[in-house]
């Protein structure tokens, strides 16, 4: 299977997909490319096979974002720069139900990762944030993200990774569980 | 030894030739007759020429396209095609991600916080091997 990941366009074939989660199905058949072209909310990659290259396997939708420097508190800032917090958000990700199953989900949370890395080469980012289901913490944290502690119980969990981590990755890392 | 052999060892030492890559690929028949086309229709006669020529072009691509320029052709009426190349895109910058504002509470201020002043955590071997690939 020949999967190629790219940025959504406007003929894409959307209205097929389906991850089995109506709210991430709804986003790209509906949200993704008006946010991306006109309203400037997020940016959407998809995974599309070379036999098919209109049809959307899977995709995630990234932004940045920060958070100010005056509202974390005092006794952490000392670690960090003097700035506001640069940070890349991946505000979903999602693979068709038929192509479970088929590592699709690593294909595309590996190249998120690469554009990150991108990002924090040129503008600067510190981490990489994800609003995770409750059902997929398990996944996430398999790829190194932490659980961001005040979640409510029964809502997302804010999940946190150091691009610092990522870089070590990208170098070979020292290998743990 | 002779002084003339001295006098050619000691050139060799001073001006060493530069070295030439050798370049092979396997095209597909489809592939091979493209290159055939493509030699004829710009007169090339070597396939050197060709992949200095097509190495130069992709170079040009790939400095414009890091530069966050669109590679565009226009017609003489005005209609303009984009270039998609999905490979290109990955030198592409990503300063156009737009920014957003998340909702954040205290608590995960505070946590967010602490996980950013700290040491980063040891990739694990799922990161580890999605960045290998």
């Amino acid at each position: 299977m020949a999967v190629t990941i790219r940025r959504l366009e406007e003929f894409d074939d959307v209205q097929n997909f389906d991850c089995g989660d109506e709210p991430l199905n709804n986003y790209l058949k509906r949200h993704a490319w008006t946010n991306q072209q006109k309203r400037s909310i997020g940016v959407t990659h998809v995974a599309i096979e070379e036999s098919a290259p209109r049809a959307v396997l899977g995709y995630f939708t990234l932004a940045t974002s920060s958070v100010p420097r005056d509202r974390l508190p005092k006794k952490y800032v000392r670690g960090l720069p003097p700035y506001d917090l640069p940070l890349v958000l991946l505000a979903r990700l999602a693979v068709d139900s038929r192509f479970t199953g088929k590592e699709l989900g690593n294909v595309l949370i590996t190249e998120a990762f690469k554009i990150t890395l991108r990002v924090a080469d040129e503008v600067g980012c510190r981490c990489i944030v994800t609003d995770a289901y409750r059902d997929w913490i398990g996944w996430y944290a398999k790829y190194g993200f932490i659980p961001i502690e005040g979640a409510s119980k029964d809502g997302p969990q804010k999940m946190f990774l150091d691009v610092r981590t990522i870089r070590d990755a990208l170098k070979g890392g020292i290998e743990q569980g | 030894m002779p002084a003339a052999v001295k006098e050619k060892s000691k050139n060799t030492a001073q001006s060493p030739k530069v070295r030439k890559s050798k370049f092979q690929a396997d095209l597909a028949p489809s592939e091979d007759s493209i290159v055939r086309a493509l030699k004829a229709e710009l007169q090339m006669t070597s396939n050197t020429d060709f992949l200095s020529d097509a190495l130069a072009l992709f170079r040009w691509a790939v400095s414009e396209r890091k530069r966050g320029h669109i590679i565009v052709s226009e017609s003489s009426t005005g209609e303009r095609k984009v270039l998609v190349f999905p490979r290109l895109e990955r030198v592409a910058p990503e300063v156009a991600l737009p920014h957003v504002d998340i909702h954040w509470n205290d608590t995960e201020l505070e946590s967010l916080a602490e996980l950013a002043s700290g040491q980063p955590a040891q990739p694990t071997k799922a990161l580890v091997r999605a960045m290998r690939h």
